[in-house]
């Protein structure tokens, strides 16, 4: 049975004109998932805004197309109409847990707030229903939970939430918008795991919104391929990931990160690090005396051979960007680190310097990492002229080459990082670690910010640098998919603490520590 | 550059903006030259076939045929019936008369209503309001320039090296921020003025003593924010020096907030010289100020000329300045359209 059709749907931008939805049809069935996949910009967080008649109607204009849903025209609904459809009929499930609650209103507030207005209940019964759908959702510790507020719970807790807001009504449809993108992975497995169940018990429908092509696989029934806004692919899981047809969908499915290094390296010790161990103050007293310390580091062992890649692979929160942040000298450690034998930490201010040329780091966010007043020319030329006094045409030069050096074409010198597309800046923030012609290049999840088919471009960017240079990688990131695809050998980080060490394959293949069978299991499932 | 000529267009593109800037800088360049608008000299003087500049070049009375060593005076009945004569002339400014010039001859009492002589009047010591207008707009704004200029100077240095050093740095400065902040600024004021003399430069130092305070806290917030962007840590870890980081990096992401402030800032500064002028601890007696027409209107209630026409021009600036830094505000916020 059709739940819901969607028919010839164009949305334009209402200042520019721009379509952002273009002559979109599709149809969902009852007890179905339905997963839209798309990169960044696609589209398909669109797609589901107009499903609930949540676009902004000073950005949006809707210029044709309709969404019936049991015989009635969502567009042509008024408001108040619309609001009785919403989170009772059809309900919506957002990427950000914590930007979706209330951070002032305990989650008692905004759950039963909804039962209210949705439900004809009396106040003890608004409660039990609460209860209920939060244990449906797996929060077994009901009353401390309603009496939380938002920032007093873990990010999948907030998820579970939103789920339970979402669902106590008992909707005919789920509009998932990337529910676990947020998420570690671990938690990932779980929530999704959530989402199937409760579906599959209420016959209820779903549509699954996800950059995750795995994801996607493993849960859709059926899969939707948009690109700029246009439908490109239509088919049942099966079809789309054994028999694509057209070429994007090919590119995507490819993109999936494959074993980009083989040989094993043999080589001296580069980076030595013993004991380091890393502290924050949580109490900022300032006259109290005994001060109170988050463990960020607990004595780290670990070291990288010249021309090897290591991957850090972890939870958020478990340590791994202070591990780099430490290498890189930003910040008070104690314990030692070793670079060409050479001991960082004991180090003048003026040799630290000195030595900051020979390590180097990429961030995550391409959008941060780049000073938005300084054009192309000036990120790449400051490192290269604090050391050197050099003439402006050899730095002209330098910096073409390094432009070309990362795949960007040379006279793109003179424009400004927002000209540019986060793929384009990550390769400029790769360049500008290249300027200073580096022994070590630490990689702080550079590709997590990027669509899969740039990552992908970047992964093997980086390793063709590698194997020109002779560079050596510490690669940090939560995916487990990516990092065995690039490293040789990996450290798993758990709660401030190496877990597991071992050569990359043997470490996917034979886990030793019950954190990393978790972690192998929920990341090559999904 | 990109990010500046899209603020220009934003800005100019709201009318209100575009007519508020351009009134504003017309009088405020026609202030500038008050000498040959409004002066008691001629501009050009003929006497005896040969041309003379009073306002560029001081003369002597002997220098026209006199008797004194002094500076002539261009309205004493000796020069004026000279200039009577055949083949002599003289051009005079549109209003001949300076902010300090007292009309001696003058029949009626002072203050005097506005006539053809005095367009707007004069005030209680005949002096003429219209030159006292023109010479009081230009010492306000230059003022506020002058205040707003070290203000900002200073805050940036200030909020500049406790937002960047944070930590011990930030902590202590905040706590001399607070005593100092805490000093009661009128009163030492009053006090100041008693033990010196009254003058613009000891105004514009006791006024810059604290007034860097509201802006430092922006920019502190700014470079607290601004320390731990990535692109920030990048720089650090190429090896560049912390002033490098400082100017380079930080500053130009910042300068958001002080321009923002800029304009009301300067607003603020004019009201604040007003109301010292007012209460008669601001400017020497003599210097034109709006402040001291202000009061002399409150002293001469039945004289509408007085506090009519500098209310209007004190509205006026303030008003235009006001709509500047609201279209400023705008056109920096990314988030309106």
């Amino acid at each position: 049975m059709k739940i819901l059709k969607i028919k010839n749907l164009t949305v334009l931008n209402r200042n520019t004109k721009e379509i952002l939805l273009n002559n979109i049809s599709f149809e969902l069935n009852q007890g179905e998932i339905l997963g839209i996949v798309g990169e960044s910009g696609s589209g398909k967080t669109l797609t589901g805004l107009s499903i609930l008649g949540l676009l902004d109607k000073s950005i949006f204009t809707i210029q044709s197309g309709s969404i019936i849903y049991n015989d009635i025209d969502i567009l042509k609904l008024s408001d108040s109409q619309i609001q009785k459809i919403r989170t009772k009929s059809i309900s919506v499930v957002f990427q950000e847990p914590m930007l979706s609650l209330n951070p002032v209103q305990k989650i008692s507030a905004q759950l039963i707030e909804v039962i209210r207005i949705h439900m004809n209940y009396s106040p003890n019964e608004q409660i039990k229903v609460a209860r209920d759908i939060l244990i449906k959702t797996g929060l077994n510790d009901t009353q401390k939970i309603l009496d939380s507020y938002p920032h007093m719970l873990s990010g999948g807790q907030r998820q579970r939430i939103m789920i339970a807001i979402a669902l106590v009504c008992k909707p005919e449809i789920l509009i998932a918008d990337e529910p676990t993108t947020a998420l570690d992975v671990t938690l990932q497995l779980q929530i999704l795991e959530l989402l199937k169940n409760v579906k599959s018990e209420n016959n209820m429908s779903m549509v699954l919104i996800s950059h995750d092509l795995d994801l996607i696989k493993n849960y859709a029934d059926k899969v939707i391929i948009l690109k700029n806004g246009i439908l490109l692919e239509e088919g049942s899981s099966f079809e789309i990931f054994n028999t694509p047809n057209h070429e994007y969908t090919k590119s995507l499915i490819n993109s999936r990160p494959e074993k980009l290094v083989t040989k094993k390296i043999e080589s001296d010790v580069l980076l030595d690090i013993q004991n380091l161990s890393c502290r924050f103050p949580i109490n900022n007293a300032f006259f109290n005396k005994n001060k109170k310390y988050f463990t960020a580091l607990r004595e780290i062992n670990f070291h990288i051979n010249s021309g090897e890649t290591i991957g850090l692979v972890g939870e958020s929160g478990s340590g791994k960007t202070t591990l780099g942040l430490s290498i890189m000298q930003l910040l008070n450690y104690s314990g030692k680190i070793f670079l060409n034998n050479v001991d960082l930490s004991s180090l003048t201010l003026d040799k630290l310097r000195e030595s900051r040329k020979d390590y180097q780091i990429v961030f995550q966010d391409p959008y941060s990492s780049l000073s938005p007043r300084m054009n192309i020319l000036e990120i790449l030329s400051e490192g290269i002229l604090s050391f050197n006094n050099i003439s402006e045409s050899e730095i002209l030069k330098k910096c073409s080459d390094l432009m070309s050096e990362v795949g960007l074409e040379p006279s793109m010198l003179k424009r400004y990082p927002h000209q540019f597309s986060g793929g384009q800046r990550q390769r400029i923030a790769i360049a500008r670690a290249l300027s200073m012609k580096p022994k070590l290049i630490i990689f702080d999840e550079p590709t997590s910010a990027l669509d899969v088919i740039v990552q992908k471009n970047i992964l093997k960017l980086i390793v063709d640098l590698q194997n020109k240079y002779g560079l050596s990688y510490c690669f940090i990131s939560h995916d487990l998919k990516v990092i065995s695809a690039i490293s040789h050998r990996i450290y798993v980080i758990k709660d401030s603490k190496i877990v597991e060490s071992n050569n990359s394959d043997e470490l996917i293949s034979n886990p030793k520590n019950d954190y990393t069978r978790k972690l192998i299991q929920s990341s090559f499932i999904i | 550059m990109n990010i500046q000529s899209s603020f220009w267009d934003k800005f100019l593109k709201n009318k209100r903006n575009k007519y508020s800037l351009l009134i504003f800088i017309f009088f405020f360049i026609l202030s500038l030259f008050a000498e040959i608008l409004s002066n008691d000299k001629p501009i050009v003087l003929s006497m005896d076939d040969k041309l003379y500049f009073p306002i560029f070049i001081s003369y002597t009375d002997k220098e026209f045929g006199g008797f004194f060593d002094t500076e002539a005076d261009y309205k004493d009945e000796f020069i004026t019936s000279r200039l009577k004569e055949e083949s002599n002339w003289a051009i005079f400014p549109l209003n001949p008369h300076s902010y300090d010039s007292i009309n001696i001859s003058q029949s009626t009492p002072n203050p005097a209503s506005p006539s053809t002589y005095n367009y707007l009047g004069t005030d209680d010591r005949g002096r003429d309001v219209l030159a006292r207008l023109i010479y009081g707009f230009r010492l306000s704004v230059l003022f506020a320039f002058a205040l707003t200029a070290i203000g900002i100077i200073i805050g940036i240095f200030f909020g500049a090296i406790q937002g960047y050093f944070a930590g011990r740095v930030d902590l202590y400065m905040q706590r001399f921020i607070e005593i100092w902040s805490s000093m009661p600024e009128l009163y030492i004021l009053i006090i100041f003025s008693s033990l010196f003399e009254p003058s613009i430069s000891l105004l514009i130092i006791l006024l810059s003593l604290f007034g860097w305070m509201g802006l430092s806290d922006y920019v502190r917030a700014e470079f607290l924010k601004g320390r731990n962007m990535e692109y920030v840590i990048a720089a650090r870890t190429l090896g560049l020096s912390n002033t490098k980081i400082i100017l380079k990096h930080i500053l130009p992401n910042s300068m958001v907030s002080v321009i923002t402030f800029l304009p009301f800032r300067i607003s603020g500064a004019i009201l604040v010289l007003t109301s010292l002028d007012f209460l008669g601890l601001g400017v020497p007696p003599d210097t034109p100020s709006l402040g001291e027409l202000l009061a002399q209107g409150k002293e001469n209630i039945e004289a509408w000329w007085l506090s009519l026409t500098t209310f209007l021009v004190l509205v006026g600036t303030l008003l235009l300045l006001i709509f500047i830094g609201e279209g400023i505000r705008e056109s920096l916020d990314s988030r309106s359209s």
